[in-house]
């Protein structure tokens, strides 16, 4: 029991993640981004191409972080140029079709490139004792890797001057635009760190197990879940989402088992959307 | 609709007439095709049924998303529940194939309807319907893959109790769907031209304005939603019976919704033909594109986008646009609306 709970806590900061980077672009752009898992996905395949060349685990993890950034930050930059000129509604589904269209080319053309493409990062070590539970050492890794980013992230917007300028473009676009932020710069920095976020995912996802290039669809499909449950907008609330479903992942695949566990991950999600459409930490 | 527009002049029948002609007309070119193209070709009959399947899918995502702007992201799985209510219920008794078909056509409509007796009870909006139907999509696929008793799992289902001649690759085959895709053209213009027509046109241009005018906006789009969602479950419950076998993957996310999405937008959303004009172009695409599932993935992506961004009418509104600036005919070009075509 406790050793499920402490896996459902290491898959639960690596979803938190995910929902974060989802949920952030959604906060300041209105868009939801249905290729975030295919970022993922590039920056794995990225990191595994470089790592083939013999290049350091740890430089090439750099590279493919900031490989996945900058293919974020290209897509506001091209794609969602238009998208910014509607508004509402209007505005987040041309965004989504707009990211569907993008998911099919970059999966296409990344299984049409590399089919076999997996990023794998093995990390040695004997397996260390968390209150009574052997956890594998990527595990660990993982894990911390996640929480660095949270803080990180925490810290850049409760912290510094641009991250207060960020929250205060989701609060109000126009009031930030008369203190003088440039918000479409502001959504530019942000797709670039939701993208480092994907970056970070695979590394962390990569450390416990293969991840491989058909894995964009579920992983965009886990941003939406944790995401929606969490309040879109929402980055704590993305945070709690995150280890709360990576926890009855867990409880649920072991002791029911696989395909209701997803069911039960998307029921959570539906049931948000009709019972409380903010989300847990939602506005 | 612009054709009953321009002929509101004419007698009575004469502009019922001109409103169905472009269905006459899509059912004569159906009718002859397989005489004068494909003969008697089992692949290209195949082709030509599988765009028949996703014409008459588009239709019913046409009436929901196009007429009353829900986004149902479920067309796969609501062809799903057609599809494997049908078979599973050939399987395990013996009731004739009409049986099945009613069954699952019947099942698909009760889902769609409920499904958006929930978007407008909890008045969601067209993302978060189109993340709801999303994830019923999601979860229904999964269920599929769970259930291995009743369904197989991955490995599929081969459904029984199918007459030869209907088989997905004979000329009755094609028969079969053809005069499938003519009834409901036929459906959505005789809607299209009813008072619930009007109700439509009101609640997409304007919901609150509709309201307020006395449209009853929640009940017209679960009645889009259920007579559309049927029309994709009667589609997917012939389609298991004509196939003789299905899987998953017969009626998944990524091959059926994406699809049915980008001929539909293709063709133009909302209009009466468009299904039909997307899902043609769409077969020659697939058949030119056969040796790489992946580039076409890729060509699937880039059309989303482009339709999306430049064609938000559809490509056949933009040629006629076109057309009619070059030639000074018609009215000025009107901007593009992302939601369904107001012609």
């Amino acid at each position: 029991m406790r050793a499920v709970i402490l896996d459902g806590l290491v898959l639960g900061l690596a979803f938190g993640l995910l929902g974060v980077g989802m949920t952030l672009v959604y906060g300041l752009a209105g868009v939801i981004n249905l290729a975030y898992g295919q970022i993922v996905v590039f920056a794995a395949i990225v990191i595994s191409l470089l790592m083939e060349d013999g290049m350091s685990t740890l430089l090439a993890a750099v590279l493919g972080v900031l490989a996945a950034a900058g293919l974020s930050a290209l897509l506001d930059l091209t794609l969602m140029r238009p998208v910014y000129r509607e508004h509402g509604e209007e505005r987040t589904l041309l965004g989504l079709l707009l990211t569907l269209g993008a998911a099919f080319v970059i999966a296409g053309v990344l299984t049409w490139r590399y089919p076999d493409g997996a990023l794998y990062i093995f990390v040695d070590g004997d397996p260390i004792s968390v209150i009574g539970v052997p956890m594998a050492v990527g595990s660990l890794w993982a894990s911390a890797m996640a929480l660095v980013a949270a803080v990180v992230l925490l810290l850049f917007f409760g912290a510094t001057t641009f991250g207060r300028g960020v929250r205060s473009v989701i609060q109000d676009e126009i009031g930030a635009r008369l203190v003088g932020i440039n918000p479409s710069f502001v959504r530019t920095v942000i797709f670039a760190v939701s993208g480092a976020l994907a970056g970070v995912v695979a590394i962390a996802q990569s450390m416990s197990g293969p991840l491989t290039v058909n894995a964009g669809f579920e992983l965009t499909t886990f941003a939406l879940i944790v995401a929606v449950v969490g309040g879109l907008g929402s980055v704590a609330g993305a945070f709690l989402a995150g280890v709360l479903l990576g926890v009855v992942n867990a409880l649920s695949a072991h002791y029911i088992g696989q395909y209701i566990t997803t069911i039960i991950l998307l029921s959570a999600a539906a049931l948000t959307i009709l019972i409380r459409p903010r989300g847990l930490l939602g506005r | 609709m612009s054709t009953v527009e321009n002929v509101g002049t004419l007698p009575r029948l004469g502009r019922l007439g001109w409103a169905f002609l472009p269905v006459a007309v899509a059912a004569a070119v159906l009718a002859l095709l397989p005489p004068i193209w494909f003969g008697d070709s089992p692949f290209t009959t195949s082709l030509a049924v599988q765009a028949l399947v996703f014409a008459s899918y588009g239709v019913g995502f046409n009436l929901i998303f196009g007429s009353t702007n829900q986004l149902f992201l479920c067309v796969g799985a609501l062809a799903g529940v057609g599809g494997y209510g049908a078979g599973i219920l050939a399987n395990e008794t013996s009731l004739p194939m009409l049986a099945g078909v009613v069954v699952g056509t019947l099942s698909a409509a009760l889902v769609g309807g409920l499904l958006s007796w929930i978007a407008v009870r909890r008045s969601l909006g067209i993302i978060f319907t189109g993340i709801v139907t999303l994830v019923f999509s999601l979860g229904f696929a999964n269920l599929l893959l769970g259930q291995r008793d009743l369904t197989g799992s991955e490995t599929g289902l081969i459904v029984e109790g199918v007459p030869d001649r209907l088989g997905d690759d004979t000329v009755g085959g094609y028969y079969l769907f053809a005069g499938l895709l003519v009834a409901f053209l036929i459906i959505f213009r005789v809607l299209q031209l009813s008072h619930i027509g009007w109700a439509f046109r009101a609640l997409r241009d304007d919901e609150v304005a509709a309201e307020l005018a006395g449209v009853d906006v929640a009940r017209y789009r679960i009645y889009a939603a259920t007579v559309g969602s049927a029309m994709i479950g009667l589609t997917g419950a012939l389609l298991a019976y004509s196939a003789g076998f299905i899987s998953p993957a017969t009626y998944s996310f990524d091959r059926v919704d994406v699809r049915v999405l980008v001929m539909v937008a293709f063709g133009g959303l909302g209009t009466l033909l468009g299904p039909l004009i997307g899902a043609g172009v769409f077969a020659i695409v697939d058949e030119q594109l056969t040796a790489s599932l992946e580039l076409r993935e890729v060509l699937y992506g880039v059309f989303v986008i482009a339709i999306f961004l430049f064609f938000r009418r559809g490509v056949v509104q933009a040629i006629v646009s076109l057309y009619e600036r070059v030639f000074g005919a018609g009215e000025p070009p009107k901007p593009p609306a992302l939601q369904a075509s107001r012609e």
